[in-house]
């Protein structure tokens, strides 16, 4: 009883005024034999009323002690009119952490699983066990936001959802949870519950790792094959509501179809139609999600779709390097031109757009990009001769024949010609990218280059390394500028009337 | 008897034996005898056999001399320290520099210690001379006081005094030979006559001596008369001289003939062209070198040129050293003019040199051209200022050196310099406040020669701290740029620019000064400013960015591959220019001014960043009309469609443009929010000139059709009718350079032909097995170890004996000790007896005598 009491000043010395009062009270109210009713009322009404001089977080706190505290003494049991009183102001208190559930949202969900856990193991008269139905309020509470998704409280409830316990029954709930109403009638509601959707993990770290909110009920038994089946459940209805979606809710299905509940379909084939319309219809991020989730049907159920490579050849043009998705892009495209098997004009477009690419695109990019090329031309013997042609056609000079314009990759032409974009990337002014592309000088490497760690670089992260680069020789210039022009090759002035 | 017979026989086999084993036309044997050693101190080692090849030490030794010899190092050593064991009163040198000798004891030591000593007399006796007005102090040579040495000079020379006190001959050689014998004399009156002799000799001597001192003295006041004559005479002699005849001529021109070659001689304007335009071309030749990257040379060169191969260069990979630094013969260089040209000659000797200046660092070697120079114009002022060594002379080259560096500006600007208004000599401002309030107060010209005074007060050759204090310059000058540019307006633009412009000189300057520290602020800087811009890259950063990157292509060779401050930049730009939304007028020019900024760093080098090309591909896209649905396709940062993809589109078919004069940019542009037509124009005919330069630039690149090709797309769709003449004539010399290259046709890429290489020649290995030893083959390290181990052991056991030596010499010595001391006790022993016995007897005497007078 005195343990948490005597604990809190001691950790919290310099805090506030208002807060070491309230914590005072708390004890007191706490270590007096009988509870005061009265004071408690007090306490949940600081919460109602929000006066300005106390932090809503501190009184959550508070009432979060005060509660478990009383839940251990099981001072809510009982038909008395004092512990009826008492069990009237904890489900008060329930209510207002619910409205506190958005704006104050880590604190207002750690006391709610900490009530949570406490009622668990102590559990109020008619109901037994876990209580679910405190999460089934919480889920409602975050989906029932009106304006705008609550950012801040999902991933705060995402941390819980890696419990299994709770992760078990917030699927249980979504099943009934899923919106009423058609997607497009109500869009941030829909959001919402895909937002929710996402943060059901079934992935094997978070099954592997097997934490549980409450340790000591034994509703350890959680039942994968189950879980599987709801969402299977949930993502019928979810199938049900969404047609003629707009553009960003669609991106986000296929986000958490991608991420959550592919792999846990029984009848994946039944989305085939779903992803054929989204990749046909849209272009940019949808298609590309749609295709990976292509790509893991044809990987899984075997269907076959005819002219995805056309498709992702399609997908490499200038403004994608400004899509959000783009490393998925160059991840895919790597899976897909895997196999050695693929006829060798193909590819070769591919190198050739790549190539051709690299010359507009941002450097990491471009980085990217040198390797990708290099590695093709690896998997891909025949295709060196785009680097080392014979002498003989090596001696007439010719202009490329590589049609840019051309949607069908094996139609481009790109094997009759050469790549020059590499020599040219040579002369590139950031000296990564230059070394990079240098490849070609030299005998070919002999390891393929790994792509992953390239995948997530940024612009700033060049920017890091080279002020990282151990050569700190600073080169001047060894002409002494006499104003703002330079003694030669003056550029800026040139054109600029600034003086 | 037979003992002396078995003697005598063994001096003969011993005799025998040493003829045997000494060669009697062995030169050592003569060298010993010669060099007077005793044949008996000599040990011959014997030999049983005699081993080819075998340099043996030990055949003969000299057992006395070497152990005389120890003996001596260890009584000159460890006797020493044995003497002196268990005292305390040693002598300590305490004195100011007592390690030094010779030569290192210069003026300044010996001052300091004089110093030191009468600092330590006045805190002795400063209680006694605090009234003391006569200066007691006497100056000492050698223990003597100067007075005492003057006084005992003498001013005559003694060459007179050497006269013999000895008999002469004749006396000597008649008393001590008996002499002819005719004159037959007794020895008593000979002798008389010797010493009657000796006395008249005597006297006559001091005589003569006091004759010549009162002559000299006579001479001396004379001399002290004639000294004004004689200065005049010499004058009038030298006049008078008569003409120098042939051989007079000759026996000078034989004197002053330089006997050597001067090693710094004068340098006439022409060498000092010629060196500038040497130090010129070796920076050039460095720059090249850094602008490639590390393989590409050596794979140009091997494509290009064959290396030099020797007739007898077998092709097996090894290497013919010297030639890998030939460079290409069309480097370009400077001619004299300083003017860029081709084809000079000798170049090789720079480019050996530049092998051995690549540790050494550019910036040393600036600094060491720099002082070079001012060898020279030192020498042309008086080629004796080498001679003196004074401190005034540094000075005097820290001066030389800023009114070389500053010359140029002077002779351009003689009324700023001059101005009067501004103090010549102004300190380093304490704080940033400090020297924006210096600044604040005077016009823009002025500001330009307060930072130039600051920088000349406070030049790090003057004093250490100046070190400091330049680089605090830099970063408040650093800082005003950023305050002056971050909220430009756009009144007072262009003076901002006209100040960086005057500021430029002087930058460059400090930065030469401390490059390291210098560039290592600047970047800080950078650093900061991509931390702010990487938080929003949709929005430009300010205007204070754009100027420090015109600064980075003013002060540093930003062709290189690899840059420790270029390279950032670059990525900064390209980050810039990719990303960046362009709404606004303002956001316009400042992308086309990166884009000229961006040029301007690769002018030399000819490598390309993308986003350039992008960029100006964009700023095309806004001027054309989009009426149709038809997109054109364009890359981000620019949109597609939409107001913002039409932004310095022309209303159809206007005439108000039609007479607009050609103009530039203006700096306005870059603090301006709202689009002009007239605004749009200039950023038409600027972007069509900057694609022009662009691909000039690259035009040389293999692929540059690449670059060129999107650039027709657009170029073709620009109405043309409601520009400006000049507009279409850029556009047309744009759209031809573009077709040109676009049409540029491509060898396909193909290894370049190598010669398939010969097979190695191996040299045969021999293994070298010819000593019959029998222990165990060892690998390299355990023999090594072995080896060591070996010598450990050896040395160990020389230590030993040397050990167990020193303790039979400190025994030797304290046995001599000891029987020295009982010696001396023995004999006061002795002495007390003898004593006591005396006495004893001279008691007994008198007790006997008192018996005797009782009796």
């Amino acid at each position: 009883m005195k343990r948490p009491a005597a604990r809190k000043p001691e950790d919290h010395e310099e805090e506030p005024l208002a807060k070491k009062q309230l914590q005072t009270k708390a004890n007191s109210l706490l270590n007096a034999k009988d509870v005061d009713t009265k004071a408690l009322k007090t306490f949940v009404h600081l919460l109602k009323d929000r006066p300005d001089h106390v932090q809503p977080a501190d009184v959550m706190n508070v009432l979060e002690v005060i509660f478990k505290n009383l839940l251990k003494r099981r001072a809510l049991d009982g038909s008395e009119g004092k512990s009826l009183k008492i069990r009237e102001f904890y489900e008060e208190t329930w209510l207002l952490l619910r409205e506190n559930l958005l704006t104050e949202s880590t604190v207002a969900l750690k006391v709610c699983f900490q009530l949570i856990r406490a009622e668990a193991k102590h559990s109020l008269a008619p109901r037994k066990g876990w209580p679910a139905y405190r999460i089934r309020e919480i889920l409602e509470t975050l989906l029932g936001d009106k304006e705008e998704t609550p950012a801040n409280a999902l991933t705060n409830y995402g941390k819980y959802c890696k419990n299994l316990d709770v992760l078990d029954i917030t699927i249980k709930h979504l099943v009934d949870l899923v919106p009423a109403k058609d997607f497009k009638d109500a869009p941030i509601q829909a959001m919402n519950f895909l937002h929710l959707l996402n943060l059901v993990d079934l992935g094997k770290s978070v099954l592997n790792a097997a934490e549980y909110h409450v340790e000591t009920i034994k509703l350890k038994t959680f039942n994968l094959e189950q879980c599987s089946k709801r969402l299977n459940d949930i993502w019928a209805a979810v199938m049900l509501k969404s047609s003629g979606v707009e553009e960003r809710l669609h991106r986000q299905m296929l986000v958490v179809l991608l991420e959550r509940i592919i792999n846990h379909l029984e009848d994946p084939i039944q989305l085939t139609d779903f992803l054929m319309d989204s990749l046909h219809q849209f272009d940019g991020p949808i298609a590309l999600l749609a295709l990976q989730g292509l790509f893991t049907l044809m990987q899984k159920q075997n269907i076959t779709y005819p002219d995805v490579y056309e498709k992702l050849y399609n997908m490499f043009y200038p403004r994608m390097f400004y899509n959000k998705y783009k490393a998925r892009l160059f991840y895919l495209a790597d899976i897909f031109l895997t196999s050695t098997h693929l006829p060798e004009n193909l590819v070769a477009a591919f190198v050739k757009r790549l190539a051709r690419l690299a010359l507009q695109s941002p450097t990491e990019d471009a980085v990217i990009m040198i390797r990708f090329v290099c590695n093709l031309l690896l998997r891909h013997t025949g295709l060196q001769k785009l680097i080392r042609s014979s002498q003989t056609a090596a001696a007439d000079e010719i202009s490329d024949p590589y049609d840019e314009q051309e949607s069908n990759p094996v139609k481009s032409q790109a094997i009759n010609s050469s790549l020059w974009e590499i020599t040219l990337l040579q002369k590139h002014a950031v000296p990564e990218v230059a070394n990079a592309a240098r490849f070609i000088n030299a005998s070919l490497p002999v390891m393929e280059h790994e792509l992953g760690a390239l995948l997530d670089r940024k612009e700033c992260n060049i920017f890091d390394d080279e002020l990282q680069s151990k050569a700190k020789q600073f080169a001047l210039n060894y002409e002494r500028p006499k104003s703002l022009a330079l003694p030669k090759n003056e550029v800026v002035t040139k054109y600029w009337d600034l003086i | 008897m037979g003992a002396k017979n078995k003697k005598a026989s063994a001096d003969a086999v011993y005799a025998k034996k040493t003829v045997k084993s000494a060669n009697p036309f062995d030169n050592t044997a003569a060298q010993s005898s010669k060099r007077g050693q005793n044949p008996f101190d000599v040990h011959v080692n014997k030999e049983k056999f005699k081993i080819l090849g075998r340099i043996c030490k030990h055949d003969r030794g000299m057992p006395g001399v070497s152990r005389a010899k120890a003996l001596q190092k260890r009584a000159q050593t460890l006797g020493q320290q044995f003497a002196v064991k268990n005292k305390t009163n040693r002598f300590k040198d305490n004195r100011i520099g007592k390690h030094l000798s010779g030569d290192q004891l210069t003026e300044s030591v010996m001052n300091a210690r004089y110093l030191a000593e009468k600092m330590s007399q006045v805190r002795q006796s400063q209680k006694a001379e605090t009234f003391n007005l006569n200066d007691d102090e006497l100056l000492t040579h050698r223990g003597q006081t100067l007075e005492e040495i003057e006084q005992y000079r003498d001013e005559r020379s003694d060459d007179e005094e050497l006269d013999d006190e000895g008999l002469d001959a004749d006396f000597t050689s008649a008393a001590h030979f008996g002499g002819d014998g005719d004159t037959v004399q007794d020895r008593q009156t000979a002798i008389e006559e010797m010493i009657a002799e000796q006395k008249r000799r005597k006297n006559e001597i001091v005589k003569e001596k006091d004759e010549v001192y009162e002559l000299t003295e006579k001479l001396d006041a004379n001399y002290k008369l004639l000294l004004p004559l004689v200065a005049k005479a010499t004058k009038d002699e030298q006049d008078a001289k008569p003409p120098p005849d042939a051989y007079d001529r000759l026996l000078k021109e034989m004197i002053f003939e330089p006997r050597g070659s001067v090693t710094d001689k004068l340098i006439n304007p022409d060498e000092l062209a010629k060196q500038e335009a040497a130090r010129l071309e070796k920076l050039e030749a460095e720059r090249l070198r850094r602008m490639r990257a590390d393989g590409e040379e050596e794979e140009e060169a091997s494509i290009n040129q064959p290396k030099h191969r020797s007739a007898d260069d077998l092709d097996d990979g090894y290497g013919y050293l010297a030639g890998g630094d030939d460079e290409g013969d069309d480097t370009l260089a400077y001619d004299l003019d300083g003017n860029l040209g081709t084809h000079l000659n000798g170049k090789k000797n720079i480019a050996a040199e530049q092998e051995n200046d690549e540790e050494n660092g550019e910036e040393e070697s600036d600094g060491e051209e720099e002082e070079d120079s001012d060898d020279g114009s030192d020498s042309d002022v008086d080629n004796l200022s080498d001679l003196k060594e004074s401190d005034s002379e540094s000075e005097a080259e820290v001066e030389s050196t800023l009114q070389s560096s500053k010359k140029k500006p002077q002779r351009e600007k003689p009324s700023v310099s001059m101005d009067t208004s501004i103090p010549f000599t102004i300190k380093m401002p304490k704080t940033y406040e400090d020297f924006t309030a210096l600044l604040s107060k005077h016009a823009v010209p002025q500001q330009a020669t307060i930072v130039e005074r600051i920088i000349k007060c406070n030049h790090p050759k003057l004093e250490g701290v100046n070190r400091e204090n330049v680089v605090k310059l830099y970063s408040f000058l650093l800082q005003y740029l950023k305050d002056l540019f971050e909220d430009a307006s756009d009144q007072d633009i262009r003076g901002h620019f006209q100040l960086l412009s005057q500021l430029m000189p002087h930058l460059y300057d400090l930065t030469q000064l401390n490059p390291e520290r210098m560039s290592n602020t600047l970047l800080e800087v950078i650093k900061e400013k991509y931390g702010e811009f990487r938080k929003n890259h949709k929005t430009y950063p300010s205007l204070d960015t754009l100027v420090y990157f015109k600064l980075v292509a003013n002060l540093y060779s930003t062709s290189d591959f690899r840059h420790p401050v270029v390279t950032p930049c670059f990525i900064f730009m390209q980050h810039i220019l990719s990303r960046a939304r362009v709404r606004t007028r303002q956001e316009i020019s400042m992308g086309l001014f990166l884009v000229s900024v961006v040029l301007e760093f690769v002018s030399q080098s000819k490598r390309l960043l993308p986003a350039v090309f992008n960029f100006l591909q964009g700023i095309l896209h806004m001027s054309i009309p989009k009426r149709d649905v038809q997109q054109l396709e364009i890359t981000a940062p620019f949109e597609r469609d939409g107001p913002l993809s039409k932004l310095l589109t022309l209303p159809a078919n206007s005439k108000e443009c039609k007479d607009l004069e050609s103009q530039p940019l203006q700096s306005v542009d870059l603090v301006t929010q709202t689009i002009t037509p007239d605004f749009k124009v200039r950023a038409l005919d600027a972007t069509l000139l900057l694609i022009k330069e662009a691909l000039q630039l690259v035009e040389e690149h293999v692929g540059a059709c690449y670059l060129a090709k999107p650039f027709l797309r657009l170029l073709v769709r620009l109405p043309l009718d409601s520009y400006p003449e000049h507009v279409q004539l850029h556009h047309k010399e744009a759209t031809q350079l573009a077709e040109k290259l676009a049409k540029q046709k491509m060898k396909r890429l193909a290894p370049a032909e190598r010669k398939p290489k010969a097979l190695r020649l191996l040299e045969p290995r021999f293994e070298a097995v010819y000593d019959d030893k029998r222990r165990p083959k060892m690998s390299k390290a355990k023999e090594e170890r072995a080896k060591l181990l070996h010598k450990i052991k050896r040395e160990k056991k020389g230590a030993i004996r040397e050990i167990r030596r020193d303790t039979a010499f400190v025994q030797e010595l304290k046995l001599k000790q000891t029987l020295q001391s009982d010696k001396e006790r023995h004999e006061k022993v002795k002495r007390i007896y003898q004593e006591a016995s005396v006495q004893q007897g001279e008691l007994n005497e008198l007790a006997r005598s008192k018996k005797k007078k009782k009796f």
